[in-house]
């Protein structure tokens, strides 16, 4: 945030002065229209309503979190479009990144809320403690709990960032002892966007902010408020080591042969096929890589309760063990049971007439 | 949480342990009933008879020459489907996997077209048993709610088993939930019904046979 | 010694007698047959395997369905999970009018062959189930009246279907004696050697008696073995056993063991007939108790034995002939090979029946079947069954070693016309013996 744009400046003019024409920009909608799953005829559009934009008030809250999905979405090696844009939007309020502090950063945040009343975006990241009051995540004295209540009241629409805003992430993981829980499980009168992942992919968020930006509208949302467009596939549909799957190709073991054969990571706890998101298609770092290239399951770091889903290296094939001693106890009862239903007809059988019909022994 | 976890998790549980209890039940309850001693001089030592018991187990697969003709249909339709959910279970990767988690044990998977194909000629040769159940007048006579039960249980998880490994249809997590959660319902009935066969045919065909080598009756 | 033990009077068919039969059959199962009652998958192949079925479509015949009443009896009262199916009524019990409609299936319509029991893949004894059956049916008071009454009654009474008491019986054989020119040994009081005797022969085969004699003789002969008839055990045709009466049963056979042990007997034959043998080869010890004290052996046993080891000498008697392999002997028995011995042995050249042997199908006169006059219109269609095999063969004469097959294949055979011997194994080797 090296820039602080003029208020009545569009995003086109501001992208003007740093050298990125119409030309560029219509590239880049073009690639965000595909990245949306748009028709490539909504390109122009979109580009032309870019050009157009003015300023967007971003108030974004961190709660219960661990800071790494801003660090995800400012990791960036080189300015791009996706950076601009996040230039444009006026982050009027972020407490890692702003200079103010203190009292100071109060009446940020109070001037950004009634200049934008009904029009800021409000972006969230970290979960929200609700037991005990909410004492477990306080800024200047004041709950997350409460915070959120404030703030949330006079925005336009709320985007849930990160796993643990969308669906209280590693904070609601057994035993829960703050009582987190997601936004969506707080807020229910307003439009919200769970953007999922531990953290998400950085693309995501910079697509969904380009058509609220072009459209003034949330995209396409799935049953789990989730933007369709980056969620609609599970990481196994989009898998480049799919053909191991259906071929039986799978490594044993890390560092196996087949694992350097790059074959398919299921045995090893994988679980692609039950995880919604954009990272085999979009990849991380610039389209760099993703836990599966790299040799690693994947977590399904953006499905709710991803934490408390069985174990990572557990397959989706495997089930949680009962154990030796429940089993122990089942094949007793078992036992018990079946012995006095046999000393029950042994009893029955006794007082019949006294010549007994021979019982075959072996 | 979700059915999948659900499956995975408790109901999973719960349905070993009531197979294990179950199983565990229905043996020792035949087991520990009166037997009677048996004194009339054998035809054959203990080895022999023994060797009977095993033979028996594994003659009774295959049918006599003089049965054959009358019962060759019933005989290749019952192989067809339990040759082929053979190899579902044993074949099919994710199956495999489950057999290693709790054993140690593995062996190389086939590819999960081949158990598309395997898994529609199971339940082809399911649904021919079934209407044939309905219509054969000796099946009709003898049949239960058990049978058709016991048929409906076993059909649910080779169907989405195979919905599953053909992903094309339905929701890979949601599939897996239904199957592992089919799969569940048959392993708990298994113990009261006649799935239980799985175990019973041999300890019945074994001890036939033990019982007629001593008599050196025919086996 | 006329009057009708009170107990074949007295059994009425009602629900009370019904629920003692029940009581009764329960008390049969063990470990082994219980795991028959609870293993059965309904796959009907056993119906397959019955004659009665096969020859009548009748899925009433199917031989695991003969057992019905008593499986749910089982399930009810005694399986793994009787509480819960007394709790939910899963089963019924079953009055004395429905159980009267399995009399037809476990008495007309069943040889207790086993050929169901051959061919069950759980491995079910089927035929062994129906004869605990009629143990039950036989306490229910619903036995046919033809086992009761006529047989079952006298041999309660006389050791003999037909009423024959020690006297008569001994009268009988020496006259027997007389008739074919044979030395008769009749109640001695010690023998190696105990042979008994098939009703059936003393009534329509008398000429198998003189053959029993005359190989004993020879026997005796060549290896100085003594052997004799006794008249207090003699009769081991056994009617009650087939009836279901298991006190009457349980009388002849330990009636024939006294007497083998009195005379100190080191081996008791058992006579050309099927059930006799198999009920006294492996029962006749358990209803002793103990093990006894002296070897059996079927008279196709004996003879084999002796062709084998020198004791029996014959001349070759060349022939064309095939072989009908009696249920309780062959399948049952575990006696397959010894026939064929014997006729090797004579140098008859055997044409053997497609599906016979161990798989062989039932006369149709077995186990009591033959007794039951209401029963014939079934025994002639199970008996067209053994004239395909019969005729396929292209043989014109049939030896037998049972005498129920002999008589069932006799009556069968006349009554179509047939021009063909049937030859009892026993009268072949005593008609050829060499001195």
């Amino acid at each position: 945030m090296d820039v602080a744009p003029d208020d009545k400046e569009t995003l086109g003019a501001m992208l003007a002065t740093r050298g990125v024409g119409r030309r560029s920009l219509l590239k880049f909608a073009i690639a965000m229209a595909s990245s949306l799953a748009l028709p490539p005829g909504v390109a122009p559009l979109m580009a032309a309503n870019l050009a157009k934009a003015k300023r967007r008030s971003v108030i974004w809250l961190s709660f219960q979190e661990c800071t790494g999905c801003v660090e995800t979405l400012l990791r960036s090696s080189s300015p791009t479009i996706d950076q601009l844009i996040f230039d444009f939007i006026s982050l009027d309020y972020q407490e890692a990144l702003m200079a103010a502090a203190g009292a100071a950063a109060e009446k940020t945040l109070h001037d950004a809320i009634a200049a934008n009343k009904g029009e800021y975006l409000l972006a969230i990241d970290g979960s929200i403690p609700t037991k005990d009051g909410g004492v477990y995540s306080l800024t200047g004295g004041r709950s997350n709990l409460a915070m959120l209540k404030d703030v949330a009241a006079d925005a336009k629409a709320i985007l849930a960032i990160g796993t643990c805003a969308a669906f209280g992430g590693i904070p609601k993981a057994f035993p829960n002892p703050t009582g987190a829980v997601g936004v969506e499980d707080l807020v229910r009168d307003k439009p919200i966007v769970n953007i999922p992942g531990c953290p998400p992919v950085p693309e995501v968020l910079s697509g969904v902010l380009a058509y609220f930006i072009s459209f003034g509208k949330l995209p396409d949302l799935d049953d789990r408020k989730r933007p369709l467009a980056y969620f609609g596939a599970t990481i196994h549909d989009q898998c480049y080591r799919r053909a191991f799957y259906d071929q039986g190709k799978f490594a044993h073991a890390f560092d196996d042969e087949g694992a350097r054969q790059g074959w398919c990571l299921f045995e090893l706890g994988c679980k692609g096929p039950t995880t919604h998101n954009a990272c085999a298609s979009v990849k991380w770092n610039n389209g760099t890589s993703f836990p599966i290239q790299s040799g690693h399951g994947c977590i399904g770091c953006s499905q709710p309760d991803f934490w408390d889903a069985g174990g990572f290296y557990t397959s989706l094939a495997g089930g949680s063990a009962t154990g030796w001693r429940n089993a122990g106890i089942a094949a007793a009862v078992g036992i018990a049971g079946g012995a006095a239903a046999a000393l029950a007809a042994r009893s029955k059988a006794k007082d019949v007439d006294s010549t007994p019909a021979p019982e075959d022994k072996p | 949480m979700t059915l999948l976890e659900f499956a995975r998790g408790p109901a999973w549980q719960a349905s070993v342990l009531i197979l294990i209890a179950g199983v565990a039940w229905r043996l020792v309850a035949m087991i520990l009933l009166r037997r009677r001693p048996q004194f009339a001089a054998p035809r054959h030592g203990l080895p022999q008879r023994i060797g009977g018991g095993a033979r028996t187990i594994l003659t009774r697969f295959m049918p006599r020459r003089a049965f054959w003709p009358r019962i060759a249909v019933s005989v290749v339709l019952s192989a067809t489907f339990h040759i082929g959910l053979g190899v579902i279970i044993f074949g099919g990767a994710p199956h495999i996997l489950v057999i290693r988690q709790f054993t140690g044990l593995s062996w190389p998977s086939l590819p999960k077209g081949v158990i598309v194909i395997v898994s529609g000629v199971t339940l082809a040769s399911m649904i021919a048993l079934l209407l044939r159940r309905l219509n054969h007048p000796v099946l009709r006579l003898l049949s239960t709610a058990d049978d058709y039960l016991s048929w409906l249980l076993v059909f649910l998880p080779v169907l989405t088993g195979m919905l599953l490994s053909g992903e094309t249809v339905g929701g890979y997590g949601n599939l897996l939930a239904l199957h592992i959660l089919s799969v569940e319902l048959m392993v708990i009935w298994l113990p009261f019904g006649k799935l239980m066969h799985a175990g019973l045919v041999f300890a019945g065909r074994g001890l036939m046979g033990m019982n007629f080598s001593r008599k050196g009756a025919a086996t | 010694m006329n009057s009708a033990p009170p107990a074949a009077k007295a059994i009425r068919p009602d629900d009370a007698h019904v629920a003692k039969a029940m009581h009764s059959f329960l008390a049969d199962i063990g470990p082994s047959s219980a795991l028959a009652m609870d293993s059965c998958i309904h796959c009907g192949r056993c119906a397959e395997a019955c004659q009665f079925y096969v020859q009548t479509g009748d899925p009433r015949y199917t031989p695991i369905h003969k057992i019905a009443p008593f499986k749910q009896a089982y399930e009810r009262e005694m399986g793994p999970f009787a509480f819960a199916y007394k709790l939910f009524g899963l089963t019924p019990k079953i009055s004395a009018i429905e159980l009267m409609q399995w009399q037809e299936l476990l008495y007309d319509s069943c040889n207790m062959c086993g050929r169901c029991s051959l061919i069950c893949p759980m491995g079910i004894d089927i035929a062994d189930l129906v004869e605990q059956a009629r143990h039950a049916m036989f306490v229910a008071g619903m036995t046919p009246p033809d086992f009761l009454g006529l047989l079952a009654e006298k041999e309660q009474v006389t050791g003999s279907p037909f009423g024959l008491t020690s006297p008569q019986m001994r009268d009988m054989l020496h006259d027997i004696g007389a008739k074919y020119g044979v030395v008769m040994r009749v109640d001695e009081a010690k023998a190696d050697i105990v042979p008994t005797l098939s009703s059936i022969d003393l009534k329509t085969y008398p000429s198998s008696m003189a053959a029993t004699a005359k190989i004993l003789n020879h026997i005796g002969a060549n290896t100085g073995l003594s052997w004799t008839f006794r008249t207090d055990g003699f009769d081991a045709d056994n009617v009650a056993l087939t009836a279901g009466d298991r006190a009457g049963q349980r009388k002849i056979t330990l009636g024939i063991v006294r007497a083998a042990i009195a005379c100190g007997a080191k081996t008791l034959v058992m006579p050309e007939c099927g059930h006799s043998f198999t009920e006294m080869r492996w029962e006749a010890a358990n209803a002793y108790g103990q093990e006894l004290p002296f070897r059996i052996v079927q008279i196709t046993e004996l003879l084999a034995e002796g062709l084998a080891d020198g004791g029996i000498r014959v001349n070759k008697a060349p022939q064309t002939a095939t072989y009908h392999d009696a249920c309780q002997l062959s399948r049952r028995g575990g006696a397959t090979a010894a026939p064929r011995l014997i006729l090797q042995s004579l140098g008859v050249d055997l044409h053997e029946m497609e599906d016979g042997g161990d798989a062989n199908w039932c006369c149709g006169g077995g186990g009591g079947v033959a007794l039951i006059k209401r029963a014939q219109p079934l025994r002639d269609k199970a008996f067209a069954i053994k004239q395909r095999q019969v005729e396929a063969t292209g043989a014109d004469k049939v030896f037998i070693s049972c005498s129920g097959c002999r008589q069932t294949l006799d009556h069968g055979g006349k009554a179509i016309g047939w021009t063909r011997e049937v030859a009892s194994l026993l009268e072949l080797v005593a008609d050829n013996l060499r001195n």
